[in-house]
């Protein structure tokens, strides 16, 4: 085997906020993260459903990942497993996910780089594909867009980001 | 007139002088030339020698439709090889050498080729060199083959951007009736995107005086002012090449030279073509001779670039349209005498470049002779969308026939020649409304080539293939129109047969004694035009092409000095320290024998499978008994296809009655992840059953070896460590440093090992205790490769190692559950058929060497030994090991089970080794260690 630790740049650190040329990525920390599936889930929740282009409005919110999943965003500490009052799945997703938020007057046209997406599309999930990488995205303000990725991807996303923000604008 | 550039007129700009180079001949141009227009401005008749036979060729249109100028070019030490010379705009700077040539186009060593014509004719090389042996023939002939070269110099930042868009309306086109078409859309509230190939909209409108009484360029400027104020969006340089599914249409925008285009993909309501025609050209004896032009192309090139393409001009045509042309040559200076004539009658005269024409015996002298044998609707993108075709006969043309879904043709490219005619059908599709196709205004006279007339005359440039070649194709039997494009190669150049294909099919007609219609066209598919393979992949390029996983505990890694590598798309350390690389590993090994090995194990998949169904579930998609697991045990499985191959192995923890947490091979987290949400959604009761992949929010470290009860006891959990008390296959749950810990008692090293998992951000607190703790008792980190090591010493498979893709669980030793499992399973059926009950499976085992001999190499064969040696298996794992002083090895072997003890042959790149066949287990087969 080769040895390619060099090929690599060391992984980041991902605690100061990142200049994309056009935009820019803030690591945002959060609370909890709890991914939370069941038949009616999305009619169970008692914060707020967040899917897209919905803007969250609180601290606390939940994001609609599927028809029987969401994410539930700092909210109550849940005991993992399976519910079977509510019949819910959950889990403790705390650290399973890196989030980002992406802002500038150019952070929509990044996104548009690397997915097919557009506020007038909405969706009722806020999973999407992401330069090819597995992504929850939807925002928190009218150009502040959130974006959870797999922990293990994040190094990637950001790399493609980076290489995306050195694109001119597209208009 | 200087040259062949006209005093006045074009959209170049004449006060920016451009230097370049052709051949190595200095020339000049102006800004907003193309390489072809600059080159024809300055005399160059001969810009590239043809495909097969080296004949001299010249440029013959203004645009995408060009088969002869191709070119490489360089600027400011960047080259990119077959620029189209005709869409290539000129830059200041650049040396251009023609292709296929050698010196240069103007004297090329190779033209002599075309001596033997008659023997190169289509599938030549089928046909004559068959004796001795074709491929001692091969390498000669693919080095002649082909046009240009790659450079090997690689582009640094060229480095594709991609954007995704929509739209309500694409119109791709941006000549009149695009221009209309796209204003009435937006004026209409619709979101419009107007796309052109051009850098400047127009199309041909700049060959005519005046639109709707108005000059072209204000007129033009008036429709695009008009569009944007409504909201429409314009993209010059940007080439629809492809419609897709769902409305997707591909683009591609070109920028400045040698910087990598943008691709765009714009998902489309619906799409308007107004895509226009090209002119067909006549076949007719020496019809390659460069001066021989398109008519519209040559008008193009007055109007774009002010280029005249010769001053004693002969024009012959079968239609109408040419007037204006000629009107506008006059104008510029040229003198230009209209003739008529069948293809039989004509010839273009000249030695290397035309001189003139002969008509039935008459011979007019001529430096250009502009030609049009029809207009040919571009459809390309109608047909990729699944719109059909219809042949017109007065206009002697296939057009769009029944439309695909949301998309409409308009002016030239539905047939509609008429200008008047086709504004009127650009404002119907505009706003909505099906346009109707007017009535032909303009005749066109059959004009197609004559088989066995005299002459060597061409239908395809650019593959140079003749009308004798579609005559022998006929004769051949290749009559079918997609035989006989792979026969002779016709239409399967870069051009994709854009000026060849109409003649080829009506020559087949011809021949065969049918209408052109029933000889058929072939296929047109994407790309319309060329497109760098960098647009596709874009972003995704060097180390964004496949990235790897990161591990959260890499920092402590890289600061250990590990070498990092790639396992199975995640980067992995596979030792650690500097040094000798064996050396180091064969140490991990012993280290972890003899004391302890602490490894991350980070990756292996922790995917949870919660719901009142969940054991049934887990139960179905392994091969193994999951039913009877008690919460707190852990069970070794198989997951299987469909098939009965083995998918994945891994173990399952069941956490109480509704919960399983499965830990599967590093590399295959998001397979089975889909492979269970898959069974979970068809056959399944999905609402009763939930996977959640929380692979990533669990860090792993797994500390093994004989003192590894001693290490794991410095974190103080609280838990019994004690054999008897917490026995192998068994996991606790505890806190850590107000963390959750989950230990696993498992090994896959044959040894006393324990994986404790916690929550990732914790990870780092997790590593640095446990290695404190190794470090006085001789323990430490160790990589992948040491892993390997003790696994196969213990004869533990390594997925996708161990196997291949028709290994089932009976192949390596696991034949229990396929003989006593009586509830349903995913790979059941499959496990009792012919092929899994053959006698001469591949079985996996272990494989010894002599004594002091060295490992077998991996991957090499075992043979058989009779009178044709065949292979019978394979080596899949073999390391040295330190611990047993002796190579170690694994196999897959012909009914390998039942060999035990049987010397095999083994083959590897011609060197040949004797091992015997034994069991899989070389390390404490009777598993004292790993219970202790």
């Amino acid at each position: 085997m080769r040895d390619d630790r060099h090929r690599w740049p060391a992984t980041a650190d991902f605690n100061a906020p990142i200049d994309l040329g056009s935009a820019t990525l803030t690591p945002v920390p959060l609370t909890r993260q709890t991914l939370v599936s069941g038949p009616d889930v999305r009619a169970q929740i008692n914060q707020a459903l967040i899917g897209w282009p919905d803007i969250v409005e609180n601290d606390s919110y939940a994001i609609a990942c599927r028809r029987d999943r969401i994410m539930r965003i700092n909210g109550p500490d849940a005991r993992e497993g399976w519910d079977a009052a509510n019949n819910q799945a959950i889990s403790d997703a705390s650290d399973a996910y890196a989030v980002f938020d992406l802002t500038g007057t150019d952070a929509m046209d990044l996104l548009k780089r690397g997915a097919e997406i557009s506020l007038q599309s909405p969706s009722k999930s806020v999973a999407r594909i992401l330069f090819g990488l597995g992504v929850f995205l939807y925002r928190v303000g009218d150009k502040v867009f959130r974006l959870h990725v797999a922990r293990c991807d994040a190094d990637a996303l950001v790399g493609l980001l980076k290489s995306a923000g050195k694109s001119g604008r597209s208009d | 007139m200087t040259s062949f550039r006209a005093d006045y007129g074009g959209l170049i700009d004449r006060s920016r002088e451009l230097k370049f180079s052709f051949d190595g001949k200095p020339y000049q141009g102006f800004a907003g030339d193309t390489l072809a227009s600059a080159l024809l401005a300055n005399g160059v008749r001969v810009v590239g020698r043809s495909f097969k036979y080296h004949r001299p060729r010249g440029v013959w249109s203004a645009w995408v439709d060009e088969p002869n100028a191709i070119m490489a070019v360089t600027l400011n030490g960047r080259e990119l090889p077959n620029c189209l010379a005709t869409t290539t705009m000129l830059e200041d700077g650049m040396q251009v050498r023609s292709v296929n040539a050698w010196p240069s186009a103007a004297f090329d060593l190779k033209g002599g080729l075309d001596i033997f014509h008659r023997w190169l004719c289509a599938g030549f090389y089928y046909k004559t060199f068959i004796w001795p042996n074709w491929h001692m023939f091969e390498p000669a002939i693919r080095k002649m083959a082909g046009l240009g070269s790659v450079s090997t110099d690689v582009i640094d930042d060229y480095v594709s951007d991609q954007i995704h868009e929509h739209c309500d309306v694409l119109v791709v086109g941006a000549g009149a009736a695009g221009l209309v078409a796209a204003r009435t859309a937006a004026e209409a509230g619709h979101k419009v995107v107007l796309a052109d190939d051009h850098h400047a909209p127009g199309g041909s409108l700049y060959q005519v005086d005046r639109v709707e009484g108005r000059a072209p360029q204000d007129w033009i400027d008036e429709q695009v002012t008009a569009l944007q104020a409504a909201g429409g969006r314009l993209l010059c340089s940007s080439t629809a090449f492809g419609v897709y599914d769902h409305g997707l249409v591909g683009l591609i925008e070109c920028g400045h030279f040698a910087t990598a285009p943008r691709l765009w993909r714009l998902r489309c309501a619906r799409v308007v073509l107004a895509t226009g025609a090209l002119d067909r050209p006549m076949t007719f004896a020496d019809n390659d001779k460069p001066g021989v032009m398109s008519l519209f192309g040559a008008a193009e090139l007055l109007a774009r670039y002010g280029v005249v393409p010769g001053r004693e001009i002969a024009l012959i045509s079968n239609h109408s349209l040419f007037k204006n042309a000629v009107q506008q040559l006059e104008s510029a200076g040229a003198k230009v005498r209209v003739l008529e004539a069948s293809t039989t009658a004509l010839q273009a005269r000249g030695r290397k470049v035309l001189s003139g024409v002969s008509v039935d015996g008459q011979h007019y002298q001529a430096d250009a002779l502009l030609v049009s044998a029809g207009l040919t609707p571009l459809v390309h993108l109608w047909c990729h969308a699944g719109g059909k075709l219809q042949w017109c006969e007065q206009r002697q043309t296939f057009l769009p026939g029944a439309p695909p879904a949301q998309m409409t043709a308009i002016g030239a490219a539905n047939g509609t020649f008429d200008l008047a005619a086709a504004l009127d059908e650009a404002r119907a599709a505009g706003s909505g409304q099906s346009a109707s196709r007017s009535d032909a205004a303009v005749q066109f006279t059959p004009h197609w080539p004559a088989p066995n007339s005299t002459g060597r005359q061409w239908i395809d440039f650019q593959h140079d293939v003749t009308l004798k070649d579609i005559e022998l194709a006929a004769r051949e039997n290749y009559v079918s129109v997609e035989h006989l494009k792979r026969y002779t190669t016709l239409g399967m150049a870069a051009d994709q047969g854009k000026t060849s294909n109409m003649a080829g099919l009506a020559a087949m007609a011809t021949i065969q004694g049918v209408d052109i219609p029933h000889v058929g066209t072939t296929a047109f598919r994407p790309p319309f035009v060329p497109v760098p393979l960098e647009a596709y992949h874009g972003h995704h390029t060097k180390s964004h092409y496949h990235p790897v996983k990161r591990l959260v505990l890499e920092p402590q890694h890289r600061a250990a000095n590990a070498a990092l590598c790639e396992y199975g798309g995640w980067l992995r350390p596979g030792w650690y320290g500097s040094g000798e690389r064996d050396a180091i590993i064969q140490v991990e090994a012993k280290m972890a024998r003899d004391s302890a090995g602490i490894l991350d194990a980070s990756p292996l998949g922790k995917i949870e499978v919660m719901g009142p169904d969940a054991e049934d579930f887990v139960n179905f998609v392994y091969y193994n008994s999951v039913g009877n697991l008690k919460p707190g045990h852990i069970r070794y499985g198989f997951m299987l296809s469909e098939s009965g191959f083995v998918f994945d192995d891994g173990v399952i923890s069941r956490v109480d009655q509704h919960k399983f947490v499965i830990s599967c091979s590093s590399s295959h987290v998001d397979s089975v992840r889909n492979h269970l949400e898959s069974w979970r959604q068809d056959g399944n009761d999905p609402a009763r059953i939930f996977v959640h992949d929380m692979t990533q929010q669990w860090a792993t470290v797994t500390v093994t070896g004989p003192k590894a009860r001693e290490i794991l006891a410095s974190l103080d959990l609280g838990i019994d460590l004690a054999a008897d008390a917490f026995p192998h296959m068994t996991f606790r749950e505890a806190d850590y440093q107000a963390s959750s810990v989950r230990v696993a008692r498992v090994s896959f090293t044959g040894d006393t090992s324990f994986e404790v998992s916690i929550r990732a951000s914790r990870a780092p607190l997790l590593w640095n205790t446990l290695l404190a703790a190794a470090a006085p008792l001789g323990g430490g980190p160790i990589g992948i490769e040491a892993l390997s090591i003790l696994r196969t010493e213990k004869g533990y498979i390594m997925v996708g190692k161990d196997m291949d893709g028709e290994t089932m669980p009976h192949d390596l030793g696991f034949g229990g559950p396929r003989e006593k499992k009586n509830t349903a399973f995913v790979g059941d059926r499959s496990l009792h058929g012919a092929m899994a009950n053959e006698r001469d499976r591949k079985t996996l085992v272990g494989l010894t060497v002599a004594d002091g001999a060295p490992p077998l190499p991996i991957g090499a064969h075992a043979i058989s030994e009779t009178s044709s040696p065949r292979s019978i298996g394979y080596v899949t794992s073999s390391y040295q090991s330190p611990n047993l002083g002796r190579p170690v090895a694994l196999g897959l072997i012909e009914n390998g089970h039942d060999r035990i003890g049987e010397s095999i042959h083994i083959r590897h790149r011609e060197q040949f080794r004797s091992a015997t066949i034994a069991p899989v287990c070389a390390f404490d087969p009777q598993g004292a260690r790993l219970n202790a």
